[in-house]
């Protein structure tokens, strides 16, 4: 199955980051998970997890930004692919097209909370890269 | 800005504005050449009536006097921008004083008591009275009184010239004529000015009463938008785990859950789904503000049609509802802040599907006028009463059909509709009959769509 790929979430909602381990492990993957960006961050270099899901607020508005903006400049991270979680759409103006603002955020996908387990599986599934 | 330090600072206690009293100064520039030319014109008439009692010459200084002085506060106020408005009421006031006495030299040369252009002194103690506060409104009035008073004393006494309007009785000798006229005109300036202050008084307390409530009420409104997103971003994270923590034990429970366990978490999914679309809507109406602060972008109006009605298929083909769409051949390209202008049209498409019986027609057109896209939303389904059809766009307003209808809806979708068609400078018009259906049309200038006016900055 999918036990060799592992999946980092950053969240600093423990309940949701267990929800989503239930999910994604009961797909077979490991799932490994960070409360803070900082951490985050150190846990994406050390573990080099297949792919990164990440909520845009934690401490602050737009801290899951930073988080992304920093793993993307970061050779040891940048070819991970982030799917960043967010509980509201209005942190820039109105909600994200994907088609017009994928090239200026660095991350691979939006998505606005709740994501169903389904369309979570569908969407990491989509994004994993192809093993090698 | 500045017109809002006018209302805290200047005219809190005044009627007026420096700009507004601007506009009354230039009025009163106009009146004076009026009066100019009225002096010439009476003077040459008097001279074919009565000729030579008159002193032309005197007459005729004194109009050339007022002229050279209205020259000089006509160009003041064309070249001098009104900024303060006590500066502003100095001038009048100096002007005034000025007319006043002016008023006396001409009333001098021209008869004195006997002619009827005292009146005037009344006009400039209505017009102090409306411009001035108390004690000044008193010290205009008293001015007049002490200058006709002055000249007719004046010329009773033989200290100053008499020119005869009345050639036949010199009324200037009649004691009592004089004092019944100069009696009457000391009551009437007076009781004016007690008038006039008293009533500006009484208007000055309900401006500031006014001013007053209206800066409460944008304080209440901006509360109670802070309070509705607070509760938006606080609630919707808790709510949004939870839909997560159901949904996802629905799904690792799979089969293996018992149908009443699986029914319950249906229900409750159910509900979440309903209190994130509230959130949502709420969302969406607390931050019009935010929408508008995005810098608007170009789109393809029929693109924003065709995604809302896509987005609705699934739910218009459960209920085997046929969505038309007529839309112009040629792309509709418009500036504008897209995120609202996809609201309005997902929530009336989304309402035309919602509120339709099974079977029925959605209908959306867009109508490419010369001067403004006009969108129109029709359906057939439960209609809007007629004495509910103002209320559906107030917020939260759901009527006893939609109610009945679905437990879906917030009752913000229309109030989103209305507040962000205002915020594009459009406007949104409802026709519908119950059980017949409803059309909703939304009209949008092709120009002014980008560049808003700014309706709900106070609520940002």
């Amino acid at each position: 199955m999918n036990t060799d790929r592992t999946i980092l979430v950053i969240d600093d909602d423990i309940d949701l980051v267990e929800i989503i381990r239930m999910t994604l492990e009961n797909e077979g993957y490991r799932v490994i998970d960070a409360q803070t960006g900082q951490r985050g961050i150190a846990t994406a270099k050390a573990e080099n997890p297949d792919l990164i899901l990440l909520d845009v607020m934690m401490g602050t508005v737009d801290e899951g930004f930073q988080v992304a903006y920093e793993l993307r400049g970061d050779a040891a991270t940048r070819d991970i692919p982030i799917l960043m979680l967010t509980a509201v759409t209005d942190q820039t103006g109105f909600g994200f097209d994907p088609d017009k603002d994928q090239q200026f955020l660095p991350v691979d996908e939006f998505l606005e909370k709740p994501v169903s387990p389904r369309k979570l599986i569908d969407l990491v599934r989509k994004h994993l890269p192809a093993k090698a | 800005m500045d017109k809002e330090n006018d209302l805290r600072d200047e005219s809190a206690s005044h009627f007026v504005s420096a700009a507004s009293l601007r506009r009354r100064l230039e009025w009163f520039d106009k009146l004076r050449w009026v009066a100019v030319v009225c002096v010439v014109a009476a003077t040459l008439v008097a001279d074919r009536i009565l000729p030579g009692s008159l002193p032309w010459r005197g007459l005729a200084t004194s109009a050339g006097v007022l002229a050279a002085l209205n020259v000089i506060y006509t160009v003041r106020n064309h070249r001098v921008p009104p900024r303060n408005l006590r500066v502003e009421l100095r001038h009048v006031k100096l002007q005034m004083v000025g007319d006043l006495f002016l008023l006396t030299v001409m009333l001098n040369q021209s008869g004195g008591i006997e002619n009827p252009l005292l009146f005037m002194y009344l006009i400039h103690v209505v017009i102090a009275s409306l411009l001035f506060k108390g004690r000044e409104i008193f010290q205009i009035a008293w001015l007049a009184i002490f200058l006709l008073t002055g000249d007719v004393a004046g010329e009773h006494f033989g200290l100053l010239p008499h020119h005869h309007l009345l050639s036949a009785s010199p009324a200037t000798h009649h004691l009592p004529f004089i004092l019944l006229t100069l009696g009457t005109f000391w009551l009437v300036l007076l009781f004016t000015a007690y008038i006039g202050a008293s009533i500006m008084r009484h208007n000055r307390a309900i401006k500031d009463e006014l001013v007053q409530r209206q800066r409460e009420l944008v304080a209440a409104d901006k509360a109670k938008l802070d309070f509705f997103r607070f509760v938006t971003h606080e609630i919707k994270s808790p709510v949004a785990t939870a839909t997560s923590a159901v949904q996802a034990a629905r799904e690792l429970g799979g089969r293996a859950l018992p149908a009443k366990v699986d029914d319950l978490l249906e229900r409750a999914a159910g509900r979440l789904s309903l209190a994130i679309e509230m959130i949502k809507d709420l969302a969406d109406f607390t931050r019009g503000g935010d929408l508008r602060r995005a810098e608007p972008v170009e789109v393809d109006l029929n693109v924003l049609i065709a995604r809302a009605v896509g987005s609705q298929q699934d739910e218009a083909a459960r209920k085997d509802l046929r969505v038309d769409m007529k839309l112009p051949s040629v792309q509709q390209r418009l500036v504008c802040h897209v995120g609202m202008l996809e609201k309005i049209i997902l929530n009336l498409v989304s309402n035309a599907v919602r509120y339709s019986e099974p079977g029925g027609r959605v209908e959306v057109v867009l109508d490419p006028a010369p001067d403004a896209y006009v969108l129109k939303v029709a359906d057939q389904g439960i209609g809007i009463a007629p004495q509910d059809q103002d209320k559906v766009f107030d917020e939260f307003y759901r009527t006893r059909r939609a109610q009945d209808m679905s437990n879906l809806g917030t009752g913000l979708g229309l109030p989103i509709v209305k507040k962000f068609t205002e915020a594009l400078g459009g406007t949104v018009a409802l026709e519908s009959q119950p059980g017949r259906g409803s059309v909703f049309t939304v009209t949008l200038p092709r120009t002014g769509a980008a560049a808003a006016p700014d309706h709900t900055r106070e609520a940002s």
